[in-house]
């Protein structure tokens, strides 16, 4: 759980920095990072939130493969359709 | 103000022996020209820019043309297409400046995402946190809402009230008249060739300006050592454009007699002759063995137009940089004329200040393009 934490907060410290260079590719992926390691803690709200700010900025940074993947995951939640 | 009084437009829509210009209001009166962006503007086909400004599948630039937020996208399929550049959440502007857009279009208020064809994409978090779905929620009726448009002559033309004739119905004759150049790939061969102009004018009399010869011996004395007045000629077409050509098109640009290469396949008339028109409302346009040139009009107020010109050429080499300096030239010659007529479209627009004007008196012989768009104009205002 500590670890989770500490890994989140350098992953979210990584986060600010990605949106302050407006950096849609690194985004998608550092948010889907993040999304994984409250996936894997069991806390799937917290994961869904994070898989969809991956989903917007992979849409938007064009980056197909990974748009679909994100879109698999949330719809297997139900949090998409 | 006292509205104006629309009976009065009888007599400028009578026969040009007779008739009388539109009454000063019509340059002068904001209300006018409140009423103008509906009747004139968005009841038919107007100008908003030019398809070059988005040459590649996945380029957007927003265009705000009399107050109406618009986007000009080219779609990954490469169409031109024109939406308004309003998110159907809570209408936010989407686009603020000319983007590449890898992906989708992303609202930067609540990140909902659009496809550049107008689909929906994505709600993020609208049913809550992590829930991009709710019930009440239905995408494919909430895509960008798109304007009709059309490109012709690499212009993007809109039909913000959606009830206009086709496009082909309004400019037709214009196109046939030009088949030859309206099928041509025009190449716009890079920045110089584009250039504004900021006009304290309302935008009719640029357009009244353009389509008439008459003043080209005292305003263009340049233009007319080698087109002389009478190798002009009026061109008209009621209800559409207007304008004039000439019969001695003889561009001499350079002392080593370098020249443009000519479109191909045109017929022999084009090798002496250009024709200047003005499609009705707000788009100036001429053609050449070797150029065509648009003056896109945007009425920024009822005293102020801004033309934006876009010169083309027949080929994709005169982009290069051999073509450079003859170019630049071109661009700037063309400037020169246009700026002649500054004077011209000011001083009349100060005219329309004098209480006693009564619209003018035209010249059946060489006023009939400028009197034929005093009727369209008229007639938008008819019901």
């Amino acid at each position: 759980m500590q670890e989770d934490l500490r890994q989140l907060e350098g992953i979210d410290a990584r986060i600010l920095a990605a949106h302050e260079e407006r950096d849609q590719p690194l985004l998608s992926t550092l948010y889907r990072e993040a999304a994984l390691v409250l996936e894997a803690g069991g806390d799937t709200d917290a994961a869904c939130f994070y898989f969809t700010q991956a989903y917007v900025f992979a849409l938007e940074a064009g980056r197909v493969e990974l748009a679909d993947d994100l879109w698999q995951r949330l719809s297997t939640y139900g949090r998409e359709n | 103000m006292k509205p104006p009084d629309f009976s009065v437009l009888a007599r400028v829509k009578a026969p040009v022996e007779q008739a009388r210009g539109l009454p000063n209001a019509f340059y002068t009166d904001s209300e006018l020209f409140e009423q103008e962006r509906a009747r004139v503007f968005n009841a038919n086909w107007a100008c908003v820019g030019f398809a070059k400004d988005v040459a590649e599948p996945g380029d957007a630039t927003p265009v705000t043309f009399l107050g109406a937020p618009l986007l000009v996208v080219r779609a990954r399929d490469g169409v031109v297409r024109v939406f308004q550049n309003v998110c159907r959440h809570r209408g936010m502007i989407l686009v603020e400046e000319p983007r590449k857009l890898k992906g989708v279009i992303r609202c930067p208020y609540h990140a909902w995402c659009y496809e550049l064809d107008g689909r929906l994409r994505a709600t993020p978090h609208v049913g809550g946190p992590g829930k991009n779905i709710d019930p009440s929620i239905n995408r494919s009726e909430l895509g960008l809402v798109e304007v009709r448009s059309k490109v012709w002559m690499d212009l993007v033309f809109v039909n913000l009230s959606g009830d206009a004739p086709d496009f082909e119905d309004h400019a037709g004759e214009l196109i046939d008249r030009w088949a030859e150049f309206s099928e041509k790939n025009l190449m716009h061969c890079g920045p110089e060739s584009s250039f504004k102009l900021d006009v304290q004018c309302n935008w009719k009399l640029a357009v009244e300006n353009y389509c008439e010869s008459y003043h080209l011996p005292w305003v263009h004395p340049g233009l007319n050592s080698y087109s002389r007045l009478e190798d002009h000629y009026n061109i008209v077409e009621r209800g559409r454009f207007s304008g004039q050509g000439t019969t001695v098109y003889d561009p001499r640009l350079d002392e080593g007699g370098r020249r443009f290469p000519k479109f191909a396949d045109l017929p022999s008339k084009w090798n002496t002759a250009a024709e200047y028109v003005a499609l009705y409302p707000n788009v100036l346009l001429g053609v050449h063995r070797d150029q065509t040139f648009a003056i896109v009009l945007e009425p920024v107020g009822v005293h102020r137009t801004i033309e934006h010109v876009g010169i083309y050429y027949a080929e994709p080499g005169v982009a290069e940089n051999n073509w450079d300096d003859l170019r630049r030239k071109n661009a700037q010659q063309w400037r020169v004329i246009f700026e002649e007529d500054i004077f011209v479209v000011e001083g009349m627009q100060r005219g329309r200040q004098a209480p006693g004007f009564d619209g003018g008196k035209f010249s059946p012989a060489m006023d009939d393009p400028t009197h034929c768009f005093h009727h369209w104009v008229a007639s938008q205002f008819e019901t």
